[in-house]
Order: structure tokens, then sequence, then C-alpha cells
């Protein structure tokens, strides 16, 4: 699986900047300054000049892939980070760091360039209060609307009480009643409603039955994550949280997010014994995760608890009994330490791996019925094939990775395109769908757990004949880490849901100046009004349900 | 039609093989691994109060009080906070802390959950089984860790 | 063994055993036997709701379900009644009063009224007259304007659009259904349920000793085919659950119901299935004819298996979309209908 070096005849292809220099030839006179981040260079530029430079890095320079936008208050700045990376070459990655003044934090937007700055851009006037120009609707994200003051700013007073006046609530439903002579309904889906996978507002405007605009309200479970990192040390303390981001059960996944970019930020090697220990958990995670994608997926196209979630429920429970036999816990693992594991793998060894062989054996003919019950059913290819389309281009454009990008055709995973883990040595397959629609989204998923299958059995066999002596779990790590004043770095792993990146700015302590958690779930819902806009509410609740969001990584 | 029809056969066929996976909990005490992790308990005979625990918990769940002679006079553990990620356990050179299997726990209030450290001592183990037994193998790992830098503060 | 279909109706017994007659013997016989009947039909909702629907969908789903109180668990439908009835009732601000609280007494008004014309067997049969077919069908349509006044009285727009869904469904597939029963009556000749099944009780043919009787699900299985699947649309169950949707729009009309309301309106779906089981098992299945059991009991096992049927079909096959399920009714179900009513009518008057 390694990614092969342009040979000479793709080469002939025009090539395009990866250097850092390169870049710099190439936006020129918008440069105004240059730095240096672990994981890409990056390029100060001057706060109006936004959507110039990144209109030129993505059309000429093929950085398409808006993954992250960072934002950070510093001691004289305000700071805008555009993480740009390419779906192409996950390995050309470049930062365009946007600095504005203290007094008055204006910077352009990028929304017009990538759509996806959209959200990542309401985000950062959130929580940390920098304004952007030309954006179209900036407004709190996280946070109710009458929140006062931006949390992850330096004088943010915490104490603060957050007093909503009477006034404000008085008879929320007033603006539900719009003209007398509309012909739309406006109903509100959630944050209470039996399809929203948990607390979730969709603010739908209804044409009779069908779905004339949708508008996700997030934040209902925002419970800081990113800054009570910031509150703990690298070394032990951080670890235990990833697991709770995508609390369902894709808790190695996120580990890993975190292990790998700390472990970047520290140059920690970790020892290949536990990067096949590390492997094949997270593989188990991504079986655990899917199969309850699956599940309500199905069930939000059945109807009631029907079979399929409850056969769905019964094999992701086998893959939580291997998880706890390896890490003590079903879903909140803290397994993963920087520079390796905590444990090795559960004596005896032999009932262990046969746990595991039994579970891959009994997989594939789940998997079968799992394809008798829901993909061959006329009924629900009827309702899933041609809905809620979401066609590449505008897939890139929003930054959905993971199987929502995959089901639209885009050959695009991070475990191949960037490799981390021990996942370059193994033989597996990147999946991919053209259907761009539901039913593709949802077959991604049921065939990713069979290539996931696959790199469990690979690492199973490793582990098996490992040498006992060379059973190393864990790299020779400091007990406390302070990795140097203002060293950045963002590094992503492909998480259940797509590309789970993490940024960490050092600040000499032992704890992260900036920890900014890039989830997919956030980027993936943010497409679902292309997905739904013009659709029947039956097939906006089936998108919503082929996203798969976990709103604690939406809302973090 | 034909898709249809095996749905409704497959779900027949899972009717009548009467297999169930669910168990009739508390009826059936369900199994649980080894190292999984429970309510904590705590030897006050095996503390050496160097406060390591404390330190290392992320969300400030464990309180310890010492005398200016430093001796251990209150150890206050509240188990409905703890997230139980097992770095208390993990840190202790001494084995004083340990997590057992038992997870069923109740409480009228949350603040009966606070424990103390009589409180933690009798915190039974889960079917009687010492999960130090399994996790003995594991430890080495972290005693030799950091080779002439540890630092146990 | 008694006679499967006896001169004497219900009423009439019951009057005689009392030894009243006239006016007065009927007015009395009349109200012991609905309120024998309708208590008949309790009891088995009362089964068929909190109990058997949990073991039904536990054993396709491989659950174990209730089996904590009392034999099998049995318990829990006095227990669930006492805890459903013992609910607050919460009457949300700005509904229509008076429709409100009538649509949840209309749906199983609806369907109990519907029983009054089906022979169950062993005598026990309400009433026969001679439309006996048609009233129960118009009795059983009540429903849908129990459906809408609890859709529209809510002050809900989850339940505005499930009332809204529910009718659209009663009409696409209420004209199928009736539709495809005529094929039946047009072989019958008469309306009268009585006829009917004394009609299907003529052997069919005799293969090997056994004698096949002439049930009309045999004669034109086709028929039977279609009247079970726009049945299933006529109750609300998947895939033609779409008025409720749970997934879409919450609960549809019943949404803003609770407590003792929300017993109603399940009493009324469970009565519905079974009446639907009931017309099937009437119209195609020989209404309470079978070997060796008493007809009563056959008439139990028939209507036990449709709605055996419909939770099955629950379980395993998705929902529709809601065009589509009108696209199913309007230009699926209703065009076969009407081929199936014409060939059976060309049949019957060619054989004639």
């Amino acid at each position: 699986m390694s990614l092969e070096e342009p040979t000479p005849e793709d080469g002939a292809v025009e090539v395009l900047p990866t250097e850092g220099d390169e870049i710099a030839d190439l936006l020129g006179d918008l440069v105004v300054d240059r730095e240096e981040h672990v994981n890409a260079p990056g390029f100060v530029i001057r706060p109006d000049t936004v959507q110039e430079t990144l209109t030129r890095l993505r059309d000429e320079a093929g950085f398409d892939h808006l993954s992250c936008v960072t934002a950070e208050e510093r001691e004289d700045r305000y700071e805008s980070i555009y993480h740009l990376t390419s779906f192409d070459d996950r390995q050309r990655e470049v930062s365009v760091i946007v600095p504005t003044a203290k007094d008055d934090p204006v910077s352009e937007s990028a929304e017009p360039v990538f759509r996806t700055a959209d959200w990542h851009e309401r985000e950062a006037y959130d929580l940390i209060g920098i304004d952007y120009d030309d954006h179209p609707d900036l407004r709190r994200i996280l946070l109710p609307d009458t929140w006062q003051g931006h949390p992850l700013s330096q004088n943010y007073d915490q104490d603060r009480p957050q007093i909503v006046t009477l006034k404000e609530w008085e008879n929320p439903l007033a603006e539900d009643h719009r003209e007398d002579e509309g012909d739309t309904m406006y109903v509100n889906i959630g944050p209470h409603h039996p399809a929203t996978h948990g607390v979730l507002h969709v603010k739908t405007v209804l044409d009779g039955e069908q779905v004339a605009d949708v508008d996700p309200d997030i934040g209902y479970l925002h419970r800081c994550e990113e800054q009570m990192c910031q509150t703990k040390t690298y070394r032990h303390q951080i670890m235990p949280y990833p697991d709770r981001w995508d609390y369902a059960s894709s808790g190695l996944l996120n580990e890993w997010a975190y292990a790998r970019a700390a472990e970047d930020l520290n140059d920690i090697e970790v020892p290949e014994y536990a990067q096949i220990i590390r492997t094949m958990g997270a593989e188990l995670c991504r079986i655990c995760s899917h199969m309850l994608a699956v599940g309500t997926f199905a069930l939000d196209v059945y109807g009631d608890f029907t079979a399929i979630f409850m056969y769905a429920m019964r094999d992701r429970e086998k893959t939580q009994n291997i998880l706890e036999d390896l890490t003590g816990q079903r879903m909140m693992f803290n397994y993963f330490r920087l520079g390796g594991v905590v444990w090795d793998l559960p004596e005896p060894r032999d009932e262990f791996f046969e746990l595991i062989r039994d579970f891959l054996d009994d997989l594939p003919e789940a998997v079968e019925e799992y394809h008798d019950l829901i993909t061959s059913n006329e009924i629900l290819q009827s309702r899933t094939i041609d809905t809620g389309v979401l066609p590449p281009e505008v897939a890139k454009s929003y930054g959905a990775t993971g199987p929502v990008a995959r089901g639209s055709g885009i050959d695009y995973d991070l475990r191949r395109d960037d490799p981390y883990g021990y996942y370059d040595e193994l033989e597996w397959d990147v999946i991919t769908e053209d259907g761009c629609d539901n039913f593709s989204r949802l077959l991604v998923r049921m065939r990713e757990v069979e290539e996931s299958a696959k790199i469990i059995e690979q690492c199973v066999d490793l582990l098996e004949d490992w040498p006992e002596e060379e059973r190393n779990i864990q790299a020779n790590v400091p007990r406390t880490l302070r990795p140097d004043d203002d060293k950045e770095i963002y590094r992503a792993v492909e998480g259940a849901k797509g590309e789970l990146g993490i940024y960490i700015r050092a600040d000499g302590t032992e704890k992260p100046g900036r920890f900014k958690i890039r989830s997919p779930c956030f980027s993936n819902l943010q497409t679902l009004p292309e997905m739904s806009n013009g659709e029947y509410i039956p097939d906006m609740v089936a998108s919503l349900g082929s996203l798969d969001i976990v709103l604690g990584e939406v809302d973090r | 039609m034909i898709g249809v029809l095996k749905s409704m056969a497959t779900t027949m066929k899972h009717a009548l093989d009467g297999e169930t996976f669910t168990v009739e909990y508390p009826d059936v005490a369900p199994e649980v691994s080894p190292r999984f992790r429970g309510v904590h308990k705590f030897s006050q005979e095996r503390c050496i109060w160097c406060r390591q625990c404390e330190n290392v918990c992320p969300n400030d769940t464990i309180q310890i009080v010492q005398d200016d002679q430093r001796n251990g006079e209150q150890y206050n553990l509240h188990i409905g906070q703890c997230i139980y990620c097992r770095l208390c356990e993990e840190v202790c050179p001494v084995d004083a802390i340990l997590l057992t299997q038992n997870f069923e726990f109740v409480a009228d209030t949350k603040d009966d959950f606070v424990y103390n450290k009589e409180q933690l001592k009798n915190v039974p183990w889960y079917k009687d089984i010492d999960p130090l037994n399994s996790r003995e193998p594991d430890r080495g790992a972290w005693i030799g860790e950091g080779e002439g830098e540890v630092d146990y503060q | 063994m008694l006679p499967l279909q006896s001169e004497i109706l219900l009423p009439e017994r019951i009057a005689g055993l009392l030894g009243l007659s006239g006016t007065v013997g009927q007015i009395v016989g009349g109200l012991l036997g609905a309120f024998l009947i309708a208590n008949l039909l309790l009891v088995q909702t009362a089964i068929a709701g909190p109990w058997a629907k949990r073991k039904i969908t536990a054993a396709f789903t491989d659950r174990i379900a209730v089996n904590r109180v009392g034999p099998f668990g049995l318990a829990v439908i006095i227990a669930d009644a006492v805890r459903l009835l013992s609910k607050e009732l919460i009457i949300p601000e700005g509904v229509d009063r008076p429709a409100y609280d009538l649509g949840p007494l209309l749906v199983p008004f609806s369907a109990l009224l519907g029983f009054a014309v089906i022979p169950m067997g062993n005598g026990i049969h309400l009433a026969d007259p001679e439309t006996g077919a048609v009233f129960a069908f118009a009795a059983s349509s009540i429903a849908s304007l129990g459906l809408v006044m609890m859709g529209y009285a809510s002050n809900n727009k989850y339940s505005l659009i499930g009332g809204l869904r529910a009718i659209a469904s009663n009409i696409a597939y209420e004209i199928p259904l009736i539709v495809t029963a005529a094929s039946v009556i047009i072989f019958t000749g008469t309306l009268q349920m009585s006829e009917i099944v004394a009609q299907q009780t003529e052997p069919l043919l005799t293969i090997a000793g056994v004698t096949v009787p002439q049930w009309f699900a045999f004669v034109n299985p086709f028929a039977f085919v279609l009247f079970v699947v726009a049945n299933l649309a006529e109750v609300g169950r998947n895939p033609f659950d779409v008025p409720e949707a749970p997934t879409e729009i919450v609960a549809g009309y019943q949404t803003e119901y609770s407590s003792v309301y929300f017993v109603l309106i399940y009493l009324g779906e469970f009565i519905h299935i079974f009446l639907g089981g009931a017309l099937a098992a009437t119209l195609f299945l020989g209404g309470p004819a079978g070997p060796v059991l008493p007809g009563f009991v056959w008439f139990l096992i028939k209507i036990w298996g449709f709605y055996l049927f419909t939770q099955w079909a629950r379980s395993a096959i998705p929902r529709l979309r809601i065009d589509q399920f009108l696209d199913v009714g309007w230009k699926g179900m209703l065009v076969l209908s009407f081929a199936n009513l014409v060939l059976t009518a060309v049949i019957v008057g060619v054989i004639a």
C-alpha cells in the first residue's frame, strides 16, 4: 500500500508546487512572512488577501481541501490558520496564517473559496471572536445567540454569569408563524427527535412534504473539549478525553488522532509491535462504529427498532467484547499512551487470538445477512438510491471526508494517503462507490467493515508470530513532556467518520497552548442542506442517518 | 420483490432458531474481562501518600488531605465524577489504589458517590476476583520508564 | 361439536337464555352481546399490545422480552395497564378541545363497530344485515375521521402532517381494498356475511382424499394478496406506516397524546389490525371454518395469524417514502384491483 513515487511518465503531468519555496514563488507578494509548522510550511498573509491566496492555492497548486480552520488569540494578535491539503495527495500540506489586529480582528472570509469555511469561521467567531468580512452568515454556532463574550479569547471572564433575560425567551414560538400567505411550514426537527442521533436541531422549512430549506443548529452537546485539553498535560491527562469526542465506540481511532499529533510534536517513535496492536484495535473500533452506523441508518429508514438494528448491535457487542478484553473498557478505552499502548495483549494470548478469529470467521456470514436484509431489499433500494445526492465537487468544497466522501467517489483515505501506524505494510483496499447517494454511503460502510476485517486478520497473524523478547509496547517517554514554545502541528488520522485532525500549538509548558479538534462530523454535517433541499422529509432523515454524525464530535 | 422476501426470510430464521443474545441481568451476572475498570478499591495500609494519583487524575476526582507531617488523613474519591481512565492505578507505585471490576453502584444523590477511604476500602471485588493478578505482567513498563529520568515528584 | 354457523344470532340467544322477548329482549340481548364481543376484543388487544407485540418483536430480534412478572411475563399486561392509566394526561396549550378529545374515542369505537357484523363461529355473531360487508368497511373507515381530528386538533405540526398522511393513505388504499373485496362479492352475489361464509364451505376440489374448501383465497389467490397488502396500509403497518413514521414525524397524529388517550389510540390501532384480520378471514379464509377445532378457535387463529404477519412485516420491511407510498396505492394497487374486479366479473359472467 505504499505510495508510489511519481514516475517520469507521471512527471509529464504538470508538477504542482509542494515545497515551501515553490509555494512562496506562486504566492509572490501575497506572502508577508514565512513560518514552519511541523507538518507543513506556513505562510503569513494579510487579512484582506485571504480569498486571493486560497483561490490561487486551490486553482494553481491543487490544494483543494480546506481541512481545518484554527483560530486563536495570541498576546499581540488574533490568528486564523487555514490548513490546506489536497484530496489527491494528502501529504502535500500548507498552512495559511492570517494574523489580525488585536483591537479590530477583521479578516476576509474564505467561504467563497471553500464552502466548508462557513461553519469553521462561524466557530472561530463564536469561540475566539474574529470577525470575517464577506461571510454570508456570521452567527454563533456552538453557543447560544445570547452568549456574552468569546470563551477562548484571552480576556474572557469565566465567572461572568450568562443571564438570559426573559424577554429573549418570551414565546419562542412567535417567530414560528411567518406571514399568513406563506405556502411553507417551519418545523423544528430536534433537538428531541427520534431521528437526529443525539441533540441536533434541524430548522426545517417544509413545502408540503418536501424540504424547502434546512439549517442544522448545533452546539447542544458542546462540552469545551478543546479547552479541557488545554488544561491537561500532554503525557497522560489528555488521552482519556478523545474517547469522548466520538463516543459511539470509535474511541481508539480518536485516541490515535491525539497520539499521532502529540508524538510527532514530541518526536516520539512508537515501537512496531505497539503500532500493530494500535492498528488492530483501531480497526476493531472502525467495525464497531460502522456497525452502529449501518444499524441506525436502517433504523431511520425502517422506522421502528427493527431486526437489522438489533443484529448490527449484536455484532457490535462482539467487537466490544474483544475491545474490553484488550483495553479494559467497552467504549471509553484510554488504551493508547504516547509512545505506544498501555497493555500488551491479554494473557492467555491464544485465547484472545481465538476470540478475534472466531469473530472474523463469523463476520462474512453476518455481513451477508445484512445484505439479505437491507441492501438487496427493493424497498430500501428505492428509498435510498438517488436520494441525498452529494456530487464529488460539492463534497470536496465542503471538506467532506471518510465514508461520506468515498460514497461520492472521492478516493481519499488517510490510512493510505498519509500512512501512519502499520497500514502501509498491510494488504487492503480503499473502498469507493460512485453513486453519491445514501445507498452508496451505506455500501461503503458495509464494505469497509470487510476491509477492516482483512486488516485485523493480518495484524493477528503478525502478533501471533511476534518474537516474545521483542514485544515492546511503549517507547521510552519521559514522564513530563515540554515541547518547544511555538511549535505547531496539524496532524490527522482516518477516524470512523473521516479525517479527524488535531492542531496543537505548544507554548513551552507541559500543557498545550491551543488545542483544536478538526471533527469529521462537523464538516460532513455541513453538507446536509446540499443533500436535502428539495427532497422529501424521509429522504432528509435518511441523508442525516447516512452522514453518520455523532453529536459529541460535532459539538465537541 | 425477491429482496423483500429474502428480508422476511432472514428475520423469520432468527425468530425460529430461538437464540437470544441479551442476558437476564441481574439474574445472570455478566462476565467482565479481567482488565475491566470499575469502582476503586483503596488500601490505606499500602498507601505511602505520595499524591501521584491526585496529580495525574485528569479531572480532579481524587482529593487527599495530609497533616503537616505529610501523614495521610483523608483519601476521597468521587466515583460519580471519575471517568475510569485508570491512570491513578497505573501511576501508583505500591498498588494502593486499584480499580475493581465492580460496576454496580447506586446512590440516591450524587453526593453519596463521594467515597472516603473507609468506603473505598470496603468496595467488594466483583465475583471475588482480584484484578491485580491479571494486570501484574504489565507493570514493568511503568517502573522502568524514562530510564534514569523517573521523576516521582 | 357446535354448528359452524347457527341460524340464531348472539343477541337472540342471550335473550332466549334470559327468557326475554320482544323489544326488551332485543335491546337487552343486543347490549349484552355487544358487551361480550367488545370485551372479547379488548382482552385480545390487551394480550396483543403489551405482551404479544413485545414477545414477537423480541423473537425476530433475538431478544428475550418481558418475562419477569407472572408466567411468561403475562402479568405485565396488568402492570402496563396500571402504569399507562396512572400517567399524567397532558393536554397541550391551544388544542382544539372537543375534537382533540373525540379523536382517540373514535378510533377504537370504529374498529369495534366493524366487528358487529363479523361471524366468529359457534354462533358468536352480533348482527347479520344484508349489507354486512359494506357495513364493516364503512365502520372501519370512520377511523380516518378520528385520525384527522387528532392530527388537526393537536396544535402540533408533526400531528398535522401525520393526520394528512393518514387521510391520504386511507383514501389511496381504501379504494383498492373495497374493490378487491367487491371481487369476492361478485362470486357470492351477496353482501351478507353469514352467506359469504356459508358459500366458502363448499368443496373446491379434492386432492388425495383431502377436500379443499372453496375459500376465496384458494379460488383467487391474487385477490387475497392484494387484499392483505391493502389491509396493511389500512392499518398503517410497515411498509406502509407513513402516517406514524416515528423517525420522520415523531409519532404522527398521536404525538401530543398521553396517558388514557394514548391507550385508547393504541387500543384502536390493535383492534383495527384484528378487524383487518377478521375481514380477510371472513372474505377469503372461510371465516371461522376449519378442521377439528371449533370454529371460534379457528377464527382466533386466523386473526392472530394476520397480526403476526403485520409484526413480521414490521421487523423486516422498510417504510416507503410518502410519494412512493401514494404511487403504489394509486398507480399500482388501484389498477391491479380493478383489473382483478373486471377479470372476476368476466369469469363469473362466463361461468354463470
